[in-house]
């Protein structure tokens, strides 16, 4: 336990060596500014809670979102944006100017992951000098969905600053999105030191070291090197575990606050999609006995396919892939179109008439409206 | 009371396949060597095939779902399965109750393994208990879960019969006769435990339908013990080990986010291996049912699973041809790469995935997936370890069957991912890490077993407890 500590020790130092990137005790302490903070120089965004929402970049593309500040930049070697949902090919850089030179803007490019700009080390950049009075984010990407921007730090990143990082990205709350059943991050999205990494090494520093005493001086180290591997790995996978435990103890009463005392059909309701959910059991309302055909149309792909879900044990068709509409000639009389969001779909009511994508006409029967959402029987 | 009546029926589910497994493996004392904890876990497994075979005979019969139609001629099996189990059976009921409890509670260890022993339990106790208060709460949540699986389980509950999905052309000319959903060609078995779940509540509720997912990984930790011991592992590395398999955070996702097909075909597919490993130690015509019964189920659950079950095919030949174990191996990997070199001057498509030869494997997803995010702990840390260390060990004709398995599932696992389109999904973290969970809890058994194997025989190794009956099973 011992040896497995000091390896640990070791490692952590290694890797402080390589990612302090000026002093390992700053006099510094770390500068954060709010998205109220926050102004867009380039491009279109509002205030929204705690976030500053980017929702469209200017004709050329750009993005830009700028804040005063007033920093010495030898004591904040790295900025970081919070900033999420960001995409994947957006070419994004992080700007500023300074007092040394105040007419000239300074750059420096940012890499994305998940969605997040990463945080930037500016220590060794040649125009990171003088005072910094203005710090902005430049993102030129088309933008399929807003970028929400927590606000941005001016970190000291001392020793305690990088190990507090790490240890945030390690415990962060991790919950259950789309994507948990493909991928586990193990803590935030995005981890400069993963833990696995870092316990692998240490378990095998640690065993080797001791491996090697027990061979050299077996006096001093007498168990077994292959079971003292296992007994470190079989710790350092329940530190592991340890952490997948205290998620998902964090992710029970979030479920249960959500679904705890309810129903199946108000779990429904409460659920991500419950809007659709009641639109359609109002259909059910008014739907013959199952098993009528019903075909399903929404833009969006979760939708259509939660509405089909849901409309099951009705003969459901919908497109679970491409955003179509079915073939109007397989259409039959007592056949029921199930619309919800879903642009480019007219109804005549005078004439009972339903058209959609290619100027194709079916005729129907309006059964139910409401929100973003009709219920057609075809005539 | 519906949700007494759904634990009460997965309980006779559970317990129906555990009495076939009593009655098929070799008959002794129930908790010699795990072999309670194996016929429990396993049988977990057997009962909830059968259950889902009998629904398809019912289907075929046109015989509506029903508690009756279903549990009764169940149960009937189970009385007639009970009786001969009972009679063959040299213990007393009570006496093999309050040995199972001593065992549970580790009498007879060593006081600070009795501590561990008791302290992992307990740990599991509470990740288990977590586990269930998510999959009891939780509607169908994960997207394959409500486009592909639980789809047929609605319309098969509410049909109350195997009513057939089909794709649109054939759907469109059924006129209302067939169902549709996005993979109306997958097999039945996950949908129909799901409806047999709902049949038991006696009304769809897609959450406590998925309880069954709980059921098989609880089953699961008592298979992988049963399993270890059955190998020659002492009481506390056995639970070490079944832990360390039990514990691998995306097995632990795909229970609480339950609905999707791959915990299962991971689960039938090791214990299939298993299976067929202690048949071919035994050579006994029980092992020999038990392990063939697994082994159909795997393409039942998922399509590859018939791609699974041909990867248990070289530990057989190893097995039933030992003076040519090695030569047999090597034979087939020489006949892959033939097979590999042929592919690459042909453009086929099997199931769904085109197999033409463009080698160019997304190394570095694979590794961020594999050793730096956290879906496996240190399994692949500990893999690499392993086959370094105990290459002697894994090659030895004790454990030459097992590796053959774990080197065919692994090359399959390459293939699909070096070699085919389906290389996308390692790059974007989506099926690759699915796909890898199907081999990845017998790789983590073949792991505890090479490494216990090598430590064991290192001059310095401390030695390993035998098995004795004051020991927890």
């Amino acid at each position: 336990m011992l040896a497995f500590a000091v390896a640990l020790l070791v490692c952590v130092l290694g890797y402080l060596a390589m990612a302090v990137p000026a002093s390992w005790f700053p006099s510094a302490s770390r500068v954060g500014f709010a998205a109220s903070d926050l102004a867009m120089s380039r491009g279109t965004a509002a205030v929204e809670g705690t976030e500053f929402v980017v929702t469209a970049t200017d004709d050329a593309g750009m993005a830009l979102v700028v804040v005063n500040a007033n920093l010495r930049s030898i004591d904040y070697p790295v900025i970081e944006w919070l900033a999420r949902d960001v995409p994947a090919d957006a070419e994004v850089r992080v700007i500023w100017r300074t007092d040394y030179a105040p007419a000239k803007t300074s750059s420096a490019p940012a890499e994305v992951a998940y969605g997040r700009v990463l945080p930037v080390d500016l220590s060794r950049h040649p125009d990171w000098m003088g005072r910094v009075t203005g710090l902005g984010l430049a993102i030129r990407a088309p933008l399929a969905q807003p970028i929400r921007i927590r606000g941005a730090e001016a970190k000291p990143m001392g020793a305690a600053g990088v190990l507090a990082e790490r240890f945030r990205e390690w415990t962060a709350f991790e919950g259950w999105s789309g994507s948990s059943i493909n991928t586990l991050s193990g803590g935030s999205d995005v981890q400069e030191l993963p833990l696995p990494a870092l316990l692998f090494a240490a378990v095998a520093l640690a065993s080797l070291a001791l491996a090697g005493v027990a061979r050299w001086r077996p006096r001093w180290y007498e168990a077994s090197p292959a079971w003292t591997f296992a007994g470190l790995f079989v710790l350092a996978w329940f530190v592991l575990d340890a952490r997948w435990v205290a998620n998902l103890a964090r992710q029970v009463p979030l479920t249960a606050g959500q679904y705890a005392g309810k129903d199946w059909r108000e779990r429904h309701l409460a659920a991500e999609d419950g809007p659709l959910f009641a639109f359609v059991e109002r259909a059910r309302g008014v739907l013959p006995a199952p098993p009528a055909r019903i075909f399903v149309l929404a833009d969006a792909h979760y939708l259509r396919g939660r509405a089909a879900y849901h409309l099951y044990p009705y003969n459901v068709y919908y497109e679970p892939y491409r955003n179509a509409t079915p073939p109007a000639d397989r259409l039959v009389p007592g056949d029921w179109i199930f619309v919800y969001q879903r642009r480019g779909v007219q109804y005549d009511r005078a004439q009972q008439m339903l058209r959609w994508d290619g100027g194709v006409t079916v005729p129907a029967e309006l059964k139910l409206v409401d929100k973003g959402g009709a219920l057609f029987r075809v005539k | 009371m519906d949700v007494i009546v759904l634990l009460i029926g997965l309980s006779l589910t559970w317990v129906l396949g555990a009495m076939l497994v009593a009655l098929l493996v070799a008959p002794g004392p129930a908790l010699a060597a795990g072999r309670g904890a194996w016929i429990a876990g396993t049988g977990g497994y057997v009962g909830a095939f059968l259950v889902t075979l009998w629904m398809r005979a019912l289907s075929a019969l046109h015989v509506p779902f029903g508690i009756a139609s279903i549990a009764l001629p169940l149960l009937v099996v189970l009385g007639a399965l009970t009786f001969v189990v009972w009679r063959r059976s040299s213990t007393r009921l009570g006496a093999a109750w309050s040995s199972a409890w001593a065992a549970l509670l580790g009498a007879g260890l060593p006081r600070w393994q009795r501590f561990a022993w008791l302290a992992l339990l307990a740990w599991l106790a509470l990740r288990f208990g977590l586990l269930f208060a998510e999959v009891w709460l939780r509607p169908v949540y994960p997207w394959d879960a409500w486009i592909q699986w639980a789809t047929k389980s609605r319309v098969w509950y509410e049909m109350r019969s195997l009513v057939p999905f089909a794709r649109p052309e054939a759907w469109f000319a059924a006129n209302g006769a067939y169902f549709y959903d996005a993979s109306p060609d997958y097999p039945a078995t996950v949908p129909l435990l799901q409806t047999w779940a709902s049949i038991l509540l006696g009304r769809w509720d897609d959450a406590l339908m998925n309880v069954v997912w709980w059921g098989l990984g609880v089953s699961f930790v008592l298979a992988a013990y049963g399993a270890l011991r059955g190998f020659g592992l002492a009481p506390l590395p056995a639970l070490t080990g079944a832990w360390l398999v039990g514990s691998l955070p995306l097995g632990g996702v795909h229970i609480a986010l339950a609905g999707y097909a791959d915990l299962p075909m991971a689960s039938y597919y090791a214990l299939a291996a298993v299976a067929t490993l202690r048949w071919l130690e035994h050579r006994s015509a029980g092992n020999a049912v038990v392990a063939l019964l697994l082994l159909v189920a795997c393409p039942t659950i998922k399509t590859p699973g018939i791609v699974w079950v041909l990867t248990i095919a070289p530990a057989i030949a190893v097995a039933l041809l030992p003076r040519y174990g090695m030569r047999t191996l090597v034979t087939l990997l020489v006949a892959t790469a033939i097979a590999l070199a042929v592919l690459a001057q042909t453009n086929p498509i099997v199931l769904g995935y085109r197999l033409h030869l463009d080698f160019d494997p997304a190394w570095a997803a694979l590794f961020e997936s594999f050793f730096m995010l956290g879906n496996w702990n240190l399994l692949w840390y500990a893999v690499i370890v392993v086959a370094v260390v105990g290459r002697r060990q894994w090659l030895s004709p004790a454990l030459l069957p097992m590796t053959a398995i774990v080197g065919a599932g692994l090359a399959f696992l390459f293939f699909v991912f070096g070699f085919t389109n389906a290389r996308a999904w390692v790059a974007d973290q989506t099926t690759i890490n699915r796909a890898t969970l199907h081999l990845a809890p017998l790789i983590g058994l073949w792991a505890v077993l090479v490494f216990t194997a090598w430590a064991t025989r290192s001059p310095a190794a401390a030695p390993t407890p035998p098995a004795t009956a004051a020991e927890p099973a």
